[in-house]
């Protein structure tokens, strides 16, 4: 399974510098945090690595190759998937059809295929549509399925989002904000889900403020702040850092 | 029945054209391309057509493949310029486009017989062929809406980032659409040309850009019922107007404006969602009661 690396990669807005010489690496298999307050550059970050924000400076890599010009899609593609920090679902699809779309990059079937209807179009959505129950019933969300997306309660609809993410089995998936606005019921249910991930392999870059989830799953743990890389390491160890302590103060009750 | 077919022929005809128009304004509009571009599509395979059947010999049946192509492959290419452009800005780009097809028909007038248009094509279109092919592109229509490719149109549709984030090459897609609505276009233009004996670039202009975005807007945008339902209205109610004689676009204007206000889906889309939403509030009511009868047996 291949690895996400960040090299020394900045993100200039005219004289602001959102983010500024971030290295960091997501392996395979592994939960890693990226954690910092409001404003720190993390979602600026993520958006840099999947496409859809052009790098200043620096590289990044997935498997030892370049994906910093890629086009969103093309990143996508090479197997890194994301979820958004303000959730973004087809309000008028159902919950089933908002998983459906995410095996896209799966299809075997050509356009004139799907047009025609020919039984490689029909095998294609079979396929997804047993995989997509599989996952609803994993996120417990079985019930929802023929709901519509945008009708769903708020946490309800950041795990069609996961599950939309997750469905074309990506090597790295970028989770903004995963369990915001979550209960502890909830979010527990979700780290547990998150360590079959890794557990499977898939490497997970898990973007929050919450210190105290991140701690308690992440192996690494790095600490942005105003865009500059200012901790990382182990979570104990980086939460009793004094610099992290400071640009946490009174944000972190934890 | 066939009294009635014999008494009614021209209403069908016309509603069978305008559903086939309907389908190549609608595949544009589902896949989130604000294209009206299908009457420049129409023009040109309704041109090619008619040029071909009055001034060669080519088989019939050829000409209408041909036009179909010319179109298709128009909307490919029409596709690339407009592929970053949006919303209002495309539909602008798109009207030109159609302005620009219309003064060529108007101006190249050694092939097009300028604003004359072009007489004497042989009538080899009846209700049956148009029947038929109606049928084919509805097919055609349906199974796009149950594909990878429909999921795709209606995750453009809904949420482009959400699309690209998943893989989705935005541009492909877009061509494919304006490809699609092309063909469509130039499908049944090329019929039309077939069926009216005599075509004139003013049968393109704005009305004929109204209609078709008429016949989506009451009919919806996004289900094979729209277009239907749309051209349905768009045929009868010209009849069940005609007594209100010069009140006619009036009566129009006032039932597109309460369909955009009450039925902003347009009514095939409402129907269509109506017995969706009656299927899931049962499929729920049956897991409820299902989850009651365990609950009681444990």
């Amino acid at each position: 399974m291949p690895s996400l690396k960040l090299e020394n990669v900045a993100k200039h807005f005219g004289g602001l510098k959102a983010v500024d010489k971030v290295s960091m690496e997501v392996p395979p298999g592994e939960i890693t945090g990226l954690i910092g307050p409001n404003g720190a550059g993390k979602s600026t970050v993520v958006n840099m690595i999947s496409g859809v924000l052009a790098l200043t400076e620096g590289d990044i890599t997935v498997d030892g190759v370049s994906v910093a010009t890629d086009r969103a899609d093309i990143v996508a593609r090479k197997g890194v998937a994301r979820t958004f920090q303000n959730i973004r679902l087809l309000p008028e699809a159902t919950v089933l059809d908002n998983v459906m779309i995410g095996f896209h990059r799966r299809e075997e079937a050509g356009v004139l295929a799907q047009m025609l209807g020919l039984p490689a179009a029909r095998r294609d959505t079979k396929r997804f549509e047993e995989k997509a129950w599989d996952l609803l019933r994993r996120f417990r969300m079985e019930d929802f399925a023929e709901y519509e997306a945008g009708n769903l309660a708020y946490g309800h609809q950041r795990r069609v989002e996961m599950m939309r993410a997750i469905a074309a089995e990506p090597d790295i998936v970028l989770l903004d904000e995963p369990v915001a606005g979550m209960n502890d019921v909830e979010s527990d249910e979700l780290a547990t889900i998150f360590r079959e991930l890794a557990d499977s392999g898939m490497g997970l870059l898990l973007i929050e403020h919450n210190v105290g989830f991140v701690t308690r799953l992440c192996k690494k743990v790095y600490v942005l702040d105003s865009g500059r890389m200012i901790a990382s390491g182990d979570p104990e160890a980086v939460v009793r850092d004094p610099q992290v302590v400071a640009a946490y103060i009174g944000t972190s009750g934890h | 029945m066939i009294q009635f077919y014999y008494a009614y022929q021209p209403i069908i005809d016309f509603f069978l054209l305008s559903v086939g128009f309907g389908y190549s304004q609608q595949i544009a509009l589902r896949a989130g391309v604000f294209s009206i571009a299908t009457a420049g599509f129409a023009a040109l395979g309704s041109y090619c057509v008619a040029i071909l059947a009055t001034k060669t010999g080519v088989p019939i049946f050829l000409t209408v493949i041909l036009g179909t192509a010319l179109a298709a492959a128009v909307g490919g290419l029409l596709a690339l310029p407009l592929a970053r452009l949006r919303g209002a800005f495309q539909a602008i780009a798109t009207l030109a486009f159609v302005q620009i097809i219309l003064s060529l028909l108007l101006y190249g007038e050694g092939f097009t017989g300028g604003a004359l248009g072009i007489v004497g094509i042989p009538r080899e279109v009846n209700t049956w062929i148009l029947l038929i092919v109606v049928g084919l592109t509805m097919y055609v229509m349906w199974n796009i809406g149950r594909s990878g490719m429909g999921r795709v149109f209606n995750a453009l549709r809904q949420e482009e980032s959400v699309a690209s984030s998943l893989g989705v090459n935005i541009g492909k897609y877009h061509i494919i659409a304006f490809i699609i609505s092309g063909a469509v276009g130039g499908l049944f233009g090329g019929l039309q040309s077939l069926y009216t004996f005599q075509i004139e670039p003013h049968n393109y202009g704005f009305a004929f850009i109204v209609n078709v975005l008429t016949v989506v807007i009451l009919g919806g945008r996004t289900t094979l019922l729209g277009p239907i339902m749309g051209a349905l209205i768009m045929a009868i109610l010209p009849e069940i107007a005609r007594p209100l004689a010069e009140y006619r676009q009036a009566v129009n204007g006032v039932i597109l404006i309460l369909v955009i206000t009450f039925l902003p889906n347009g009514v095939g889309d409402e129907i269509v969602f109506w017995f969706r939403r009656r299927k899931q509030a049962r499929q729920q009511q049956h897991r409820a009661s299902e989850k009651e009868a365990r609950d009681a047996v444990s």
